[in-house]
């Protein structure tokens, strides 16, 4: 240990007198990034729950002049594209990051720079999409776009440039994300690690991967059509030239529903993390839980016309997407019955993690069952576009998507920070969250139900929805407190936490056998693999007796990258850097940030071409255009890692 | 969750404090789809139960306790998963069967005798055409109860989506296509209900409503013959009202205003026809519009009283009003983009259902319908009035308020 004393202080970026925010904007460390996403996301979960609060103040009492009707479709499109795009994604985002390379005991994720570069690109593509809200000239035309209100005959202005470029942008950053994390999980998994072995959360993010992966290619080109017709005078969208509007519905929604499992998977798995380690039981029907994600992923491209009942398919199609669309309900419900055989018999802790992921169990069951009703074409026809719609979304978003994600913020804060995070407010927070939550969302169903469209910025007194309105509106006033509260917790608890182990939850996984806070190079020696519970073979082996135990995969893994690098499974006690170790880590760059940059002005001189502004429009996309492929050019022609 | 269930109840059962509940079986289509609802609630909550009582029962009988035993291992268990996986499928079935034999019922042709209504949305308000009668008016319906209606659905321009929800399903208007909707408003008597635009359509969404009505075959007949024959002004004095005078038929619509002479008019002289309208004493409270008047427009109720039908009837004809409004029997009102005001004055609601049809709201919307509505593609009328959508002030051209308190009377003395 005299040479660690010895030896200068190492830090992640290697020149230690870079300053935070040039270790920030250079990093290509996943957990750095992971944290950089969580904290952006949070940002933007804040910034849509404000806008949802000022929806929410506008519908408190009928004719209602707190907002505009511009201001209210501004604010209802961009909190639906905040938190879809902005929140719930890169959030899901956040654990990919940090987690699925600790999980399946790799060093960093397969392209470290394309990973920052994904993170940069997120960042300023929400930027570019968000700024317009503070000057009012926000996207107005629904969080789907539809044609051809979206298209510059209906929506002459700026507003829905913003949110066509904005898209685009954001679409670069998810499919180059989720090519990294699929290559990583296919390729970087530790020997011993095979596909049945990988822990829940690394399984329904490898499944989400390809879901971003095969519907991203289908919203680019839509939002592909949408801006040539916008800025350079196609037809795509056009009906004056003859144009079918159904063609983006369908466009969109081919993407827009696999996105539903896009933003639900993740969470799914977070829970399938927390459940076993707080029942000290292993996860009920492991492979049926892979299989039913798989299945959830793979009908979910089969279902999209199901938000489309309305606009006249025919009984056949109606038909058939009625029909695929109760096919899902199976496997889903599989994965809730699991969940619970799993607490089933067990010990089970109550820590804020667990409560929420108990919450998800109780709340997604809500939103299934009001899944079916709409999957009925006749009774949907009923729903859609109602608020019964609204409350089942936000059964499926915030009941499941968020309470699943906050589970998951609770459960790896220790390991992000060394520290847990305050467990009585964790306690509040829930509370207060949960029944904010439903006071704000059951009530929309009968609003709904009793006639209330959806994407209204006033009603008139005497149509019966006076009583919900309220209701949900008391419900979001109470949810901002209990978000303000799970803020500061995070916030406080980063400096003042309680300090933990490696392990506080006496998990099961390898992410939890290595220090809290991770070295930089996550694992000393990469843990060789025998089971599905790897850690609990070393601290509880009576939990795991009864899986198979096997050495597949050691001799190839050995074979390939040496012995030196590798050892049995092990609880990590190193404390040296990864100098020290001799582990060679990718250096740090700025480059995908400019590359980042540069795309971003490059589709921003777009803005300026409707005005005529030929001079501003081409500087910025020609200049841009050089930027990023300079800067690509620079960065494929460097080498990943430094030389030691 | 017990309230909420009551509350459930209530809203199916009561369509007094709940006017536009979608439960209400009204029509053919509206019992089917409350019939589908009613099995998937019964499924649906037999599910809920089962799931949340397993749920509640497990996190309460297996907490940790001090001191408790290590949990056996069960790693999963075949048996009990293919039952967790066949049960849904059973009930699937149960929804599934019910569902496709609807989609197909409702889906079928309309019955032979169904009256034909034409609907065409427009960004923000409704254009109701009827084929058989050939009129058109404007976000009103009138339907004989008893008897199936069917739906054209067209859009002039983006799209929307027409829904009546105390009366059946919704249905989309896509540019370019044209969709059908058909019901039989078997159970609903001499009534009166609220529809609304359900695709967002932009900035006036919110503010495309329109009224319907179900009365008597008879009265519905008496309805459509009125609104089908043309405007009579100066209004008939005693009941042998004379018919509209015959005019040489001309389709330079251009030429209305300089040569009065030469005007499009029906080729027959028409029958006299008695205006009529849904009995005001029967019309429920959520029908008319409660919308307040924005503070930024007034016009004092003394000008508005000292409207002259005549006086605006001279007015009217030569405004920018003719650009836009088709008046039938008025030879100068042939413009086609806004709703038809033939018969305006048996209307219940202006502006798509936002304000009531009075004197009142009729003379602020004239003079300020853009301040009145958001969005609206009626122009800023009043002199001297802030039209917000060009940001400027109306002087050369515009309406004083005593000009538009006589188109106000005119207006409204069209029955």
């Amino acid at each position: 240990m005299a040479t660690v004393a010895a030896s200068p202080t190492y830090t992640a970026s290697a020149t230690p007198q870079r300053s935070r925010l040039m270790s920030w904007l250079t990093t290509t460390d996943h957990k750095v990034i992971g944290t950089l996403y969580l904290h952006t996301s949070l940002f933007f979960f804040v910034l849509g729950g404000l806008e949802a609060l000022l929806i929410r103040w506008q519908l408190m009492r009928p004719n209602s002049v707190v907002l505009t009707a511009d201001q209210y479709n501004q604010l209802f499109t961009m909190h639906g594209t905040t938190m879809v795009f902005l929140a719930i994604m890169p959030l899901s985002a956040a654990f990919f990051n940090y987690l699925i390379p600790l999980q399946i005991g790799a060093r960093d994720v397969a392209f470290p720079r394309l990973n920052a570069f994904s993170y940069w690109i997120f960042l300023l593509g929400g930027v570019f999409i968000t700024l317009p809200i503070f000057f009012w000239v926000a996207p107005d035309g629904g969080w789907f776009g539809y044609a051809p209100l979206s298209g510059r005959t209906y929506s002459p202005g700026p507003n829905m440039d913003f949110w066509v470029l904005g898209l685009q942008i954001l679409g670069i950053s998810s499919l180059a994300a989720s090519f990294n994390f699929a290559t990583t999980i296919i390729n970087m998994r530790a020997p011993g690690m095979n596909l049945m072995r990988m822990p829940m959360f690394t399984w329904m993010s490898f499944v989400t991967q390809f879901l971003i992966i095969l519907s991203f290619p289908v919203i680019t080109i839509a939002l592909v059509f949408l801006q040539f017709d916008r800025f350079f005078g196609t037809t795509f969208y056009q009906i004056s030239a003859g144009a079918d509007p159904l063609l983006w519905q369908h466009l969109f929604w081919i993407f827009g529903h696999p996105e539903v499992y896009i933003l639900i998977l993740p969470a799914f798995g977070l829970v399938s993390e927390v459940l076993p380690t707080n029942s000290r039981k292993p996860l009920f029907g492991y492979p049926v839980m892979a299989y039913s994600g798989i299945l959830i992923g793979f009908l979910g491209f089969g279902v999209w016309a199901h938000h489309m009942f309305a606009v006249g398919m025919g009984p056949i199609a109606d038909t058939v997407f009625g029909l695929t669309t109760m096919l899902i309900a199976i496997p889903t419900g599989v994965k809730i019955f699991n969940w619970i055989f799993t607490m089933w018999g067990g010990s089970i802790r109550f820590t804020a993690a667990m409560k929420f992921a108990i919450a998800l169990i109780a709340m997604f069951v809500i939103g299934g069952i009001s899944g079916i009703t709409h999957a009925s074409p006749p009774s949907d026809l009923q729903q859609t576009d109602t608020y019964y719609i609204v409350a089942h979304f936000h059964y499926v978003l915030f009941g499941g998507a968020i309470l699943g994600i906050f589970a998951g913020i609770y459960h790896y804060f220790p390991k992000m920070y060394g520290r847990t995070m305050n467990e009585t407010l964790g306690t509040w927070h829930f509370w207060l969250n949960f029944i904010a939550m439903n006071l704000t969302f059951f009530p929309m169903h009968f609003a709904g139900m009793l006639g209330m469209p959806r994407r209204i910025y006033t009603y008139d007194a005497g149509q019966g929805w006076e009583l919900f309105n309220m209701m949900s509106t008391m419900g979001a006033f109470l949810l901002a407190p209990a978000t303000l509260i799970f803020i500061y917790n995070f916030f406080r608890s980063k400096k003042h936490g309680e300090p933990c182990g490696p392990n506080p939850w006496d998990a099961p996984t390898l992410e939890w056998s290595i220090p809290s806070p991770p070295p930089e190079y996550n694992f000393a020696k990469i843990p060789m693999v025998t089971s599905r519970y790897p850690l609990w073979d070393l601290t509880h082996p009576e939990r795991t007796a009864e899986i198979p135990h096997t050495q597949t995969g050691w001799t190839e893994a050995t074979q390939q990258t040496g012995e030196h690098d590798m050892a049995p499974m092990h609880i990590e006690t190193e404390t040296r850097t990864a100098k020290e170790l001799g582990i060679p880590m990718p250096s740090s760059t700025i480059k995908p940030f400019f590359v980042a940059l540069g795309i971003v002005l490059m589709f921003s001189g777009l803005l300026f071409l409707p005005k005529g502004m030929k001079v501003p429009a081409f500087a910025l996309m020609f200049g841009g255009t050089a930027m990023w492929v300079g800067y690509l050019y620079a960065w494929l022609t460097t080498p990943l890692e430094d030389h030691h | 969750m017990v309230i909420a269930v009551t509350l459930l109840v209530l809203a199916a059962c009561s369509g007094g404090d709940y006017p536009n509940s979608t439960f209400l079986p009204t029509t053919d289509n509206n019992r089917d789809a409350t019939d589908l609802w009613n099995r998937m609630m019964f499924w649906g909550t037999i599910v809920f139960v089962i799931v949340e009582a397993i749920l509640l029962y497990t996190i309460i009988k297996y907490r940790r306790r001090p001191g408790g035993p290590e949990p056996e291992h069960v790693h999963g268990n075949t048996l009990m998963e293919i039952t967790w996986t066949l049960a849904p499928a059973l009930i699937l079935v149960f929804i599934a069967v019910p569902t496709v034999r609807t989609i197909f019922r409702s889906q079928a042709a309309a019955p032979a005798n169904a009256v034909q209504i034409e609907v065409i949305g427009h960004q923000w308000w409704w254009e109701f055409r009827y084929p058989e009668y050939g009129f058109t008016t404007a976000n009103e319906i009138y339907m004989p109860h008893g008897r199936p209606v069917n739906f054209a659905l067209r859009t002039a321009d983006v799209l929307h989506s027409f829904w009546i929800p105390a009366l059946a399903g919704k249905r989309d208007l896509i540019s370019n296509r044209t969709n059908y909707l058909w019901f039989t408003p078997d159970s609903t008597g001499e009534a009166a209900f609220n529809g609304s635009c359900n695709e967002y359509c932009g900035a006036s969404h919110a503010n495309m409503k329109f009224r319907a009505f179900t009365v008597s075959a008879e009265d519905f007949d008496t309805w459509a013959r009125h609104q089908a024959a043309n405007a009579i002004f100066p209004p008939p004095v005693d009941t042998a009202a004379a018919p509209a005078t015959v005019r040489p038929a001309s389709n330079a619509i251009g030429m209305a205003q300089a040569v009065p002479a030469a005007q499009a008019a029906p080729t027959t002289v028409q029958a006299p026809t008695t205006p009529w309208q849904f009995p005001r004493e029967k019309v429920p409270p959520h029908v008319l519009p409660q919308t307040p008047i924005p503070a930024s427009v007034s016009i004092a109720d003394a000008a508005i009283a000292a409207g002259d039908a005549q006086r605006g009837f001279t007015t009217y004809s030569r405004s920018a009003c003719i650009g836009c409004h088709k008046i039938r029997g008025n030879p100068s009102s042939m413009g086609i983009l806004g709703p038809d005001l033939t018969h305006v004055g048996s209307r219940f609601t202006i502006a798509s259902g936002l304000f009531p049809n009075d004197a009142k709201h009729l003379a602020h919307w004239i003079k300020n319908a853009r301040a009145m509505k958001p969005g609206s593609l009626m122009q800023t009328l009043g002199k001297g009035e802030h039209d917000p959508i060009m940001n400027i002030t109306v002087q050369a051209g515009g309406l004083t308020d005593e000009q538009i308190a006589d188109i106000t009377a005119y207006l409204l003395s069209l029955k």
